[in-house]
C-alpha cells in the first residue's frame, strides 16, 4: 500500500519512506489508526471506531488517536500529510485520489532518475556532434584571397585594361610586381587589345607565373591562360620580346606570327 | 519533479535531437556537383634560353562528393606528353563565398612516349603533389571563383595553395 512516498507494509506493521529508506515500525496506536484508515480509504472513519479496539479489546483514548494522526502525518511529511484529512466533527479520512496518484510516483523516482541520465547522455552526444561539426567546418575553412593590387592601364586608344595581382601574402611580392610592371609597359604600347582584364599570380614557390587574359569578342567570352616556368636566376618570366611574341595587342584570340605583333607598338 | 521542469527537459531534448539531425545532415550531405575545364598554354624559359611550348588541359569534376582532377599535357602537334590523374573528395562547397575545398588522396602519372620530354609544369606539379601525398597522404587544394559569368559559362578561378589563377569553363551539373 502506497501513501505518498511511503509504503505501508500492513503485515509487518512498517511504514517505509522509499526516498530515504527509513523504516518506521509503527507503534500500536499508529498501526491501528493507519490500518483502519487504509481499510476505509476514501471514506470517513469515525473517531469512535478509531478509538475502539480493532482486533483486540484494547481501547485508545481520543488524545492517543489525535497523537497517532499527528505522528503519521509527520512521517508522511509536508508534501503528503494532507493525505490524512480531518473531517470536522466526524473523524479522519485517508484520501483515495492522492494515494492513487502517488501510485505512479512509485515509478516516478527511478523514472525521473533515468530521464535525467538520458538527458545528460543526449546533451553530451549533442555537444559532441556540435563539436564535430564545428571542427569539420574549421578544418576546411579557407579564407577567400583578395587581390594584392588592381591597376587600370590606359591604352593609346583610351581603352582601359585592368591588371589584377593575386598573392597569398602581402610581403615578398617584388618579383610578381616587377613582372606585372613589365606587362603593363607592354600593354601601354598597344593601341587596342581584345583583353579587358588581366589576372596575374606567382606560384607559392615562385617557380611559375600564371597569367589569365579575359576579354570579349562580339559578345563571346574569351579566355587565354598562360603558365610560364623559369628555372633561371634571376627569373625573367616576362620580357618585352617575349610579350611581343605573345601578341597581347591582338584583336583576336589566336596566335599570330611574331612579325604581325605589337599593333601600334 | 514539477510539470514546468518536465517541459523544460522535453524542450531541451527536442532541441538536442533537432541539432543532432542538422549536424548529421551537414556531415553526410553531398556537395554540389560541378565541373571546371581549363585550357592553358605552357612556356618554359630554360637555362639554355630555349622554350618548349605545350598545352595543358585541366578538368576538375565533382560528383556526389568525389573529385577527379586530370591534368593532360600536349605538345603543339597535339601529342599527349603526360597526364596526371588525381582522385579524392570534395570536403566543402561554400556557395556564398564561391569556394570549393578538395582533398586529393590518390594520383596516377602517365608520361608520353619514350624519349619525349615532359613539360616543366608537369614535373613541378608531380613533385608538389607527390610531396604532399607522401607527407600527409593528402594533397589539399581549394578553388576560389574570382570572376564568373553564368551566361557565358566561364569563371576565373584561383587555386590554392599553389596560388594559380586560371580561366575555366564552368559547368554546373
Amino acid at each position: 500500500m502506497l501513501l505518498g512516498h511511503c509504503r505501508f507494509d500492513i503485515g509487518k506493521g512498517d511504514l517505509i519512506n522509499q526516498d530515504t529508506d527509513v523504516v518506521w515500525h509503527l507503534p500500536r496506536a499508529e498501526l491501528h489508526v493507519l490500518s483502519l484508515l487504509v481499510e476505509y480509504q476514501g471514506n470517513v472513519v469515525a473517531k469512535s471506531l478509531l478509538e475502539s479496539g480493532h482486533e483486540d479489546d484494547s481501547h485508545l483514548s481520543s488524545a492517543s488517536v489525535a497523537r497517532a494522526i499527528f505522528t503519521l502525518r509527520s512521517f508522511l511529511g509536508p508534501q503528503y500529510e494532507s493525505l490524512i484529512e480531518t473531517v470536522k466533527g466526524q473523524g479522519y479520512m485517508l484520501r483515495a485520489h492522492r494515494a492513487r496518484k502517488e501510485t505512479t510516483s512509485t515509478w516516478s523516482a527511478p523514472f525521473i532518475r533515468l530521464q535525467q541520465v538520458l538527458l545528460m547522455v543526449i546533451v553530451l552526444v549533442a555537444l559532441l556532434l556540435a563539436g564535430l561539426w564545428w571542427f569539420n567546418q574549421q578544418r576546411h575553412t579557407v579564407n577567400p584571397v583578395l587581390p594584392l593590387s588592381v591597376e587600370t592601364v590606359t591604352l593609346k586608344s583610351e581603352q582601359q585594361v585592368d591588371v589584377i595581382l593575386y598573392s597569398l601574402s602581402n610581403t615578398n611580392n617584388e618579383l610578381l610586381i616587377a613582372q606585372a610592371q613589365q606587362l603593363v609597359q607592354s600593354l601601354q604600347q598597344c593601341t587596342v587589345t581584345i583583353w579587358s582584364r588581366v589576372f596575374l599570380s606567382l606560384s607559392h614557390d615562385k617557380q611559375v607565373l600564371n597569367i589569365t587574359l579575359r576579354g570579349d569578342h562580339f559578345g563571346q567570352s574569351l579566355i587565354r591562360n598562360l603558365k610560364i616556368s623559369d628555372l633561371r636566376q634571376p627569373k625573367q618570366f616576362l620580357t618585352p620580346q617575349w610579350l611581343a611574341q605573345l601578341n597581347i595587342c591582338s584583336t583576336s584570340n589566336g596566335r599570330v606570327a611574331p612579325s604581325n605583333q605589337l599593333q601600334g607598338g | 519533479m514539477t510539470r514546468k521542469g518536465l517541459w523544460v527537459i522535453n524542450i531541451v531534448i527536442l532541441l538536442c535531437l533537432l541539432g543532432s539531425v542538422g549536424t548529421i545532415y551537414s556531415l553526410t550531405s553531398k556537395p554540389t556537383n560541378f565541373m571546371l575545364s581549363c585550357s592553358s598554354e605552357l612556356f618554359n624559359h630554360g637555362a639554355t634560353g630555349s622554350e618548349s611550348d605545350h598545352y595543358l588541359l585541366v578538368d576538375l569534376v565533382s560528383k556526389d562528393g568525389l573529385a577527379q582532377i586530370n591534368y593532360r599535357y600536349y605538345d603543339l602537334e597535339g601529342n599527349s606528353v603526360g597526364t596526371l590523374a588525381m582522385a579524392g573528395k570534395v570536403n566543402k562547397v561554400d556557395t556564398e563565398r564561391q569556394m570549393f575545398d578538395v582533398s586529393v588522396t590518390t594520383k596516377q602519372e602517365y608520361t608520353g612516349k619514350n624519349g619525349q620530354s615532359t613539360p616543366a609544369h608537369y614535373e613541378y606539379l608531380s613533385y608538389i603533389s607527390g610531396l604532399n601525398l607522401n607527407q600527409s597522404g593528402m594533397h589539399s587544394l581549394s578553388v576560389q571563383v574570382l570572376e564568373r559569368d553564368e551566361t557565358k559559362d566561364y569563371a576565373v578561378v584561383l587555386f590554392q595553395p599553389s596560388n594559380t589563377v586560371c580561366g575555366c569553363r564552368l559547368v554546373n551539373q
